[in-house]
């Protein structure tokens, strides 16, 4: 005997409207279905994204955002500037395959009680019909942390990582990009803390947090002691005892993250595929894997001149110029870097297997990557815990080398606009991949424009300041703008690199208010794999 | 289940929860000792207790009492609205020491006892929003409440009767008064009328009948006092900075004006409905005009002698109908609202067109006469017997054939169909908000209702606005002289209240900044819509920082959603503490025991 579905709904309501709306209903003593749970907040523009995507991982089927009419905000605009994160966030939701009819916002006066009960009423309907979310939930879980498993686990860390070989000469601390900033971080005190024992206070440590893996520290060290690794390894204990990283976004990136991880969502990733574009949706040679970058042009909705899937659109636009036709999946899921950073072993393998087995299935012979993150994860955590993959793994920027060397792609003779342009070496691809050569060969294709190096370059490029969507902080801000600082210094207007995160996060420090004179951050930054599409005619040239 | 047991005598920390069967209005819909007895077994639950009215004086000292032995931490109440009953339940524990910002409410009786009569449901869904409330005391953090100086001079915008009433009052209590009217004289629109209710004249002083009589002495009063600053011809312009302290531009005719005040009053008043909004009324016609051109007919016809002439020919009308609800009522064309006013006093000017012109027929079509107010039945008597004919049917159409106007509609009490050959037609405007008035509202920041006049924090209780605003009069609704005065008088009370003690008290649920976390880029300072923000390059530290003024600051929280990085949030409302009553409310879809 099948139950009827009930579902758990969310319904934020605001103090003025929303929620006295809501009271009134009561008054009057108008039903409506008991699914729907009330929290008030003071506006409905405060309702965090995250906290909305956070409640369908705990339970929840269904979010309603209820605030004044529009043009009527107590807050003068907060429920307009609600309106469009939400309908941002519905995109997501598409995305996701979570479904944004599953969101839900009404402008209610607070006199409206019957529109209150209505619009409940007819929402727990829409939910219902749409049935139970293929989502595994969260449930309390009871953490069983102990002190002697995490020593024993620290203990084999300072063994694989080497940090017993750690003499604390402070090279590492002199090159860190935070150390820069903070005096009081340093990479190897944090190794220093855990040799002597010192677990007791993992998950108040802020340190193991304020890293950026940028791996800085482990291109330098004489002892080859693997800083990052270790700090990763410590995040995934520290989690055991309630530690959480400060997510950006309100945790929005790493709800979604570990959605996918959990769920038989059925996505909607390929909205950005245009027809004239050849692609293959299950079989293929070549798999193309995205990333996150459908992702991000709904939650960086509001970031002017941001547009993500360019990348992606770019990339498949150069491989058919070349004859290739490639995999590009629906059911791709988040590689799970960002999750194997901030200490969710458990989601990151769940997404390892799943893209392993969906690649596999595709008979792909080879996977291309635009994102470098994509890129190091597949290469070598995947490799480090799955052993040896059946395909082989290639950046976007050895791919197109290898075309034009082959002669498959020529890029001579391509547009440019004649500037001065330089090349941000991001962490993941550099000093984490090894991948320096081939974005610098390609650089130099760019007939018509002059290349040049910025005064850190290579293994000593300086990160954009964040990881893994966690801890930006003030000192990210510094190392931004500095590294764009940088690029004009050497006289560059454009500014190329592969990773979208590294784009993200440095157009961020400069788009709005920064500390210094705004015309040292005067630089154009744009992604490598678009630019080279541009150079080929095969995507416009920004207006 | 092992349950440790706890000594009742020593003072237990951790989160008490109350539930209230508010006499059975909650008890009744939902069980709430299966509730009680689920949350006991809540590791974050240190007592769970059920009272029958927490808000009553029983109740209360049973809170404080309970308070009092045990000491908690934090509290999370399962009862009634927090905004309203909830506070005298927060009240008693605060007033024993505990800090108002631990405790957290929420409604179980209108968001959950009365709109789900499945007992069932409605206990596991008391259940989820109390296990939210536990989890969301769980996450709080104590707080003060922000001082805010208050200034010692009020701004009243609009020099109509409730705006002059107000400024006498406040200055009479001691304090600078500035009044900002629009027009070139004091007095409104109420200053134009040939008479008011319920005196059928204006029975101020002794010579009936004068048009200067019936408000010069308030008008002279406002004059003359030295405390009162009145500014003709003028507008605000803008309105800058927080409670208590406001600064303010005028344009005046004397150039730019500017003021520092601690309160205002807006007494913007309304306007009469445009009957051209309503085609088939024939507003057009000479002879069709509105209550509002009647009183000036009125007062002509009384200074210079003489009887009623209407306009168009100079002809004394001999059959009068009165259209009431024009503009009111009136879902399509005109306001659903009803003007309160109109009924009253068209039979005002039907008994005064009666009393000139004793042969006259005069009509008034209504849908229902409305006149709750002290004298209107007499009134509404006296008409009749003068001979007044009141017809119940709304008036479909205004007809001007070959130089006549006919008046059709029906007589829905004796169901037949009128077409009356009529001299004048007075069309009974309805009130809408003054022009400006929304442009002002924004500037203020206060809500408008769906009717577009200003909206009261409680409907219950007039001059309740929000931080040292009032608005009185016809501007919060339509509303008669006598009760715009006594809106006056109540805004003028709470701002005197306001400024008699020079500070008041508010709370601190406005934005906070992690400097640590902030980025300086400015986007907080971008969605304020209060200019509490302001991003400064910190001297020391080289980098640029948001600071928060918390007394501009109105805690909406654009300002934290807008920040990527979260270094800004609401106090009170962070998103830890939101996200983890969602969290445990979400989380107890099936837990259902």
């Amino acid at each position: 005997m099948a139950e009827k579905y009930e579902p758990k709904i969310i319904a934020f309501t605001c103090t003025w409207c929303g929620y006295p709306s809501a009271s009134m209903a009561g008054v009057n003593k108008i039903e409506y279905p008991a699914n729907v749970n009330i929290v008030r907040v003071m506006c409905s523009g405060s309702v965090e994204p995250g906290v909305i995507l956070d409640a369908f991982e705990h339970g929840a089927d269904g979010v309603m955002v209820f605030g004044c009419l529009m043009d009527n905000c107590h807050y003068v605009s907060g429920n307009k500037k609600a309106e469009e994160r939400i309908d941002a966030l519905k995109r997501l939701f598409d995305i996701l395959g979570l479904d944004s009819r599953r969101l839900h916002t009404e402008w209610i006066n607070a006199s409206e009680r019957a529109k209150f009960a209505k619009t409940v009423k007819d929402f727990v309907e829409q939910v219902r019909e749409l049935g139970p979310i293929p989502l595994k939930r969260v449930k309390k879980e009871v953490k069983e942390a102990s002190k002697e498993k995490t020593l024993a686990s620290v203990k084999q860390l300072i063994e694989d990582t080497g940090a017993f070989d750690c003499v604390e000469c402070g090279k590492c601390t002199t090159v860190c990009p935070i150390a820069k900033f903070d005096t009081e971080f340093a990479p190897r005190t944090i190794v220093l803390k855990a040799m002597e024992g010192i677990v007791d206070n993992i998950a108040k440590d802020k340190d193991i947090w304020t890293c950026i893996t940028c791996e800085q520290c482990n291109a330098m060290c004489p002892y080859k002691v693997d800083y990052s690794g270790f700090i990763r390894g410590m995040r995934e204990e520290a989690v055991q005892f309630g530690a959480a990283p400060l997510c950006s976004q309100g945790g929005l990136i790493h709800s979604a993250q570990r959605i996918m991880a959990n769920s038989s969502l059925k996505q909607n990733r390929l909205s950005w595929v245009k027809d004239d574009m050849k692609v293959s949706d299950k079989k293929g040679d070549v798999f193309y894997f995205v990333g996150c970058l459908p992702h991000y042009d709904a939650i960086f909705y509001d970031r002017e001149g941001l547009k993500m899937t360019q990348i992606c659109e770019s990339a498949v636009r150069i491989m058919n110029k070349a004859g290739i036709v490639p995999v590009v999946s629906n059911e791709e899921k988040c590689c799970g870097h960002d999750l194997n950073w901030t200490g969710d072993e458990k989601n990151f393998e769940k997404l390892m297997e799943y893209n392993m087995d969906l690649i596999k299935k595709s008979g792909a012979k080879k996977v291309v990557f635009t994102c470098p993150e994509c890129y190091r994860t597949f290469k070598m955590d995947y490799q480090d815990l799955a052993g040896d993959l059946e395909f082989e793994l290639v950046h976007m920027s050895d791919f197109v080398k290898d075309l034009v060397d082959s002669g498959a792609l020529k890029l001579e003779g391509g547009k440019t606009d004649g500037g001065t342009f330089s090349y941000h070496d991001s962490c993941r691809l550099g000093r984490h991949s090894g991948v320096y050569d081939s974005p610098r060969e390609l650089a130099k294709a760019f007939s018509g424009s002059k290349f040049v190096e910025m005064e850190n370059t290579r293994d000593k490029a300086v990160c954009c300041g964040v990881s893994g969507w966690s801890n930006c902080n003030a000192n990210s801000k510094k190392i931004q703008v500095d590294r764009v600082m940088e690029a004009k210094k050497v006289g560059a207007d454009r500014l190329l690199m592969f990773c979208p995160k590294c784009q993200i996060h440095m157009r961020c420090a400069i788009q709005d208010k920064v500390p210094v004179d705004e015309s040292m951050v005067d630089v154009r930054l744009e992604d490598f794999t678009v630019a080279i599409a541009k150079l080929l005619g095969l995507v416009p040239e920004d207006s | 289940m092992t349950e440790t047991p706890k000594k009742s005598e020593e003072p237990q920390k951790g989160t008490v929860v109350y539930l209230c069967t508010c006499r059975g209005e909650i008890g009744r819909h939902i069980d709430l000792e299966h509730v009680a007895e689920v949350l006991r077994k809540d590791p974050r639950v240190s007592a769970v207790a059920i009272h029958d009215d927490l808000c009553s004086q029983e109740g209360q000292k049973f809170l404080r009492d309970d308070f009092k032995q045990k000491g908690y931490a934090r509290v999370a109440i399962g009862a009634c609205s927090a905004n309203l009953q909830g506070q005298i339940i927060s009240n008693a524990l605060v007033e024993e020491g505990l800090n108002k910002y631990l405790i957290e409410q929420v409604n179980i009786r209108e968001h959950c006892a009365w709109v789900h009569p499945d007992k069932k449901a409605a206990t596991s869904k008391a259940k989820a929003l109390v296990r939210g409330a536990i989890a969301r005391a769980e996450n709080l953090v104590p707080l003060e409440d922000i001082e805010i100086p208050i200034k010692d001079s009020t701004l009243v915008i609009g020099g109509g009767v409730t705006g002059m009433q107000a400024a006498l009052d406040i200055s009479a209590a001691g304090y600078k008064v500035y009044i900002v009217e629009r027009t070139k004289e004091l007095g409104g629109r109420t200053y134009k009328l040939s008479m008011t209710f319920p005196t059928h004249n204006c029975g101020i002083c002794c010579v009936q009948y004068c048009r200067e009589c019936v408000f010069t002495p308030k008008i002279e009063d406002v004059l003359q006092n030295r405390n009162i600053e009145v500014m003709l011809e003028s507008e605000v312009e803008d309105i800058a900075g927080g409670f208590g302290s406001r600064h303010v531009k005028l344009k005046t005719p004397s150039g730019p004006k500017e003021l520092d005040v601690g309160t205002i009053i807006v007494a913007t008043g309304s306007k009469t409905f445009d009957p051209k909004r309503i085609p088939e009324l024939n507003s057009e016609d000479p002879n069709v005009i509105t209550s509002v051109e009647l009183e000036q007919l009125l007062v002509a016809a009384r200074e210079k002698g003489g009887k009623l002439k209407r306009l168009s020919d100079g002809k004394v009308p001999k059959v009068v109908n009165f259209i009431q609800c024009v503009g009111s009522r009136d879902k399509v064309k005109g306001n659903l609202h009803c003007s309160l006013v109109c009924c009253t006093y068209a039979i005002g000017q039907a008994r005064e067109i009666k009393k000139s012109i004793p042969d006259a027929e005069v009509y008034v079509h209504y849908i229902d006469l409305r006149g709750p107010y002290r004298g209107f039945e007499e009134f509404y008597q006296a008409a009749k017997e003068e001979g007044i004919n009141f017809v119940r049917g709304r008036v479909s159409e205004v007809v001007v054939d070959k130089g006549k106007t006919y008046v059709r509609a029906a007589d829905t009490d004796l169901d037949t169909l009128l077409n009356i050959d009529s001299d004048l037609v007075v069309l009974s405007v309805g009130q809408e908000p003054a022009d400006g008035s929304d442009e002002l509202a924004k500037l203020l920041h206060i809500q408008t209702d769906i009717d577009k006049f200003m909206k009261d924090i409680n409907p219950m209780f007039p001059s309740e606005f929000r931080r040292g605003i009032y608005v009185a009069g016809t501007a919060q609704g339509p509303k008669g002289i006598r009760y715009s005065i006594e809106d006056a008088k109540a805004a003028a009370a709470s701002a005197i209240e306001l400024m008699r003690r020079g500070k008041t008290e508010f709370p601190r649920i406005v934005a906070f900044v992690d400097e640590e976390r902030c980025r300086g880029c400015g986007r907080c300072e971008k969605a304020c819509e209060y200019e509490a923000i302001t991003v400064t390059k910190d001297p020391v530290k080289g980098v640029l920082v948001s600071k928060i003024d918390e007394i501009r600051c109105e805690g909406c929280g654009q300002c934290a959603v807008a920040c990527c990085n979260k270094a800004i949030t609401i106090n009170n409302f962070t998103p830890q503490q939101v996200e983890a009553m969602v969290r445990a409310i979400a989380e107890e879809a099936d837990a259902d025991g």
